[in-house]
């Protein structure tokens, strides 16, 4: 199956940034015609239809999610979520630098759908320049009558307004990311109530995706049934992959669901030279590994799932034979122990512990019951939190601990050369 | 009184309206207290006190309640730090493409580590979390600019020209001189097995996690298989614990001295 482009439309071939150049696709069409010519129950039983699931990690189904907000609640606030840090993960910040007013149409669209008169899109600190470049798009938009009051002449008003994140991944869980966005630490919240529910200011909120909320346009512009008729079971229509790691081309690639891990491997321009695959991630630093029996599975929610991991935010990093895997599985340790925001103890600390077990592994001075303990730790730490981000320690150690046991093993001093 | 200090009552009534603007963007006021930090930011080179406590008052806020929540944010630098930030990544799909001897490279040219300044004030160091463009691995941003597939060579081209002051991207403001570092380094600690991430104490039988531990088994063996044991003799721990976190500062002291 080849690459397919739909978001990607031409990116890297022409610049659209600016606003003409983006109507000149057909730009802004579809929210013209949504605001003139549908209702916002229109909007959401089109995403319903389409089978369009969240693209940010959880793959949760979009209309479903718009369908909780009471009926009776407002104000109500879509917030599209560009915090994007999830290891191996480039996409968004690929959408919002390279063509911002898609960005901005499927918010306005999604913000539409659920009714809502004020947007946020939180953007992660570190992407200055994709700030200032959706920034001077937001303007262009306004000025061209897009947003703000009385949109199109329709009576409907809606405002815009974008956050910058500070450098803190768990800011993209939705509870951390509404608690930042309401100028507040960065910790996830107990659910429930789910934000559909009690979300920003404890108004009902949407929090969606950047590729998600992109999606919306092209489902509008082809239909409900352009969209669900590619893909395989309930993982419908097109996702944009980020593949990284031992390829030759490293890149996004927007594919058809359903699309194999080993035709994905081949779009990004396969391995290196004589070198031989060992593991695929195919989820994002929180997803367990698959490997070379899985090649020919698809790549679909359901599929991973089935293999032991999952599509999560669609970042796939190939490894080859030259990959430490202790190495690589400290690096993630170290990162979630580093991210984590130290509300719930079994994450605090355990995550800590387990980088540090793990460090010493990667020096060679592990000691006898390493491994054991490490997994114990972590299922110590798994389900205990308020949020996902502890769990997220245990699938790819555990996966390339059992697959690769041997680099583990020698990494552990014999019990005479302990230090005393 | 430094200069900056005494130059502040102007920087904020001159970014008053502003922070105004920034505030009347949201149903509630204190949504713009990032925004704000990052204005700051940008004028005096990090977040000062002052600017905490002029955001405080703006958003009827507690100093404590903002610095709290400026504290929880790697980007909002509560200390002053060099005219280039250059932090590299090292996430995983870079640190399998070659981060390791970038890093390895940085730090020796630069002469200095993990979240450290230069004496001459002009870089600050720093070792990041995954960036998002790992289809151009090694990448890094200075000053929050991309710069990708990083080799030796570049990166010699780079400190040349920023240390010749004809680098594309501008220096960040520095209106006061900093120290070493800006932040607290967790995982040097971590790295160098040096102490618990929980309490610092002695070893057995009462002391899991101490300075006699250093693998952290005994911890993790309490915490899993003790855990009733454990909890109950914190009262006793704190006693041994206090004497032994002195220890350890002053065996840092000397350390430091060196």
């Amino acid at each position: 199956m080849p690459v397919t482009k739909v978001l990607t439309q031409g990116i890297g071939e022409v610049d659209m940034r600016g606003i003409d150049a983006y109507r000149q696709g057909g730009g802004y069409k579809q929210w013209e015609r949504a605001v003139r010519e549908m209702q916002p129950v229109d909007v959401l039983n089109l995403a319903e239809k389409s089978g369009l699931r969240g693209r940010g990690g959880a793959g949760f189904p979009t209309g479903r999610k718009w369908s909780f907000l009471p009926k009776d609640k407002h104000p109500r606030y879509l917030v599209c979520n560009c915090d994007e840090a999830e290891p191996g993960t480039f996409k968004d910040h690929m959408l919002l630098e390279e063509t911002p007013h898609l960005v901005i149409e499927g918010m306005l669209i999604g913000a539409y759908a659920i009714a809502s008169h004020h947007a946020f899109i939180y953007i992660r600190g570190e992407f200055r320049r994709g700030y200032e470049i959706f920034c001077a798009a937001l303007e262009e938009a306004k000025r061209a009558g897009y947003v703000g009051k009385n949109i199109f002449g329709s009576g409907f008003d809606l405002e815009l307004t974008v956050q910058r994140g500070a450098g803190a991944y768990i800011c993209g869980e939705e509870t951390a990311l509404l608690n930042s966005l309401e100028g507040k630490r960065g910790e996830p919240r107990l659910k429930p109530p789910f934000p559909a529910v009690e979300g920003l200011y404890g108004m009902p909120t949407v929090v969606n995706n950047v590729e998600t909320l992109a999606y919306l346009v092209p489902i509008l512009e082809r239909g409900a049934q352009w969209f669900a008729a590619v893909g395989i079971e309930r993982s419908k229509g097109y996702k944009i992959v980020s593949v990284s790691g031992h390829v030759r081309n490293p890149g996004n690639y927007e594919i058809a669901l359903g699309t194999t891990i080993r035709e994905l491997i081949e779009i990004a321009g396969g391995l290196r030279p004589e070198r031989k695959l060992m593991a695929v991630q195919p989820g994002g630093g929180s997803s367990a590994c698959v490997f070379e029996e899985h090649l020919d599975w698809p790549y679909d929610y359901e599929s991973l799932a089935k293999a032991g991991s999952m599509l999560g935010s669609g970042a796939m990093v190939v490894f080859d034979d030259t990959t430490d895997f202790v190495k690589a599985a400290y690096n993630l340790a170290r990162f979630f122990a580093h991210e984590s925001c130290g509300q719930c103890t079994p994450c605090r600390e355990g995550g800590d512990w387990m980088a540090r077990v793990l460090s010493r592994l990667v020096n060679y001075r592990g000691v006898p019951g390493d491994i054991q303990m490490l997994l114990r730790v972590s299922s110590g730490i798994t389900g205990l939190n308020l949020c996902p981000l502890g769990d997220s320690i245990e699938p790819f150690l555990k996966s390339v601990m059992v697959r690769f046991p041997d680099q583990f093993e020698s990494r552990i001093l014999a019990p005479q050369a302990q230090p005393a | 009184m430094n200069e900056r200090e005494k130059n502040f009552p102007a920087l904020l009534e001159r970014l008053t309206p502003e922070c105004q603007r920034i505030i009347a963007q949201y149903e509630q006021g204190r949504s713009a207290l990032l925004p704000i930090m990052h204005l700051f930011q940008e004028h005096e080179g990090y977040v000062s006190a002052e600017a905490m406590n002029a955001a405080a008052e703006m958003l009827s806020l507690t100093p404590a309640e903002v610095e709290a929540t400026v504290s929880f944010y790697t980007l909002l630098y509560r200390r002053p730090v060099g005219k280039y930030m250059l932090q590299v990544c090292r996430g995983l799909a870079c640190s399998i493409n070659g981060a390791e001897d970038i890093m390895a490279y940085f730090r020796e040219r630069l002469g200095i580590g993990h979240v450290q300044t230069t004496d001459d004030g002009v870089f600050s160091y720093e070792e990041v979390e995954c960036l998002a463009a790992c289809d151009r691995a090694s990448c890094m941003q200075v000053n929050l600019d991309f710069v990708y597939s990083l080799t030796p060579h570049a990166i010699d081209e780079m400190l040349a020209s920023i240390r010749s002051g004809t680098y594309s991207t501008p220096p960040m403001a520095q209106i006061e001189a900093p120290g070493r570092t800006w932040a607290i380094s967790q995982e040097s600690e971590i790295a160098g097995g040096k102490r618990s991430s929980g309490a610092v104490g002695v070893p057995q039988p009462n002391n899991a996690g101490g300075v006699g531990d250093r693998s952290g088994i005994i911890m993790l063996d309490h915490i899993i298989n003790h855990d009733v044991e454990f909890f109950t003799k914190t009262s006793e721990r704190a006693v041994v614990d206090s004497r032994a976190v002195v220890e350890v500062a002053q065996e840092e002291g000397s350390h430091a001295r060196h």
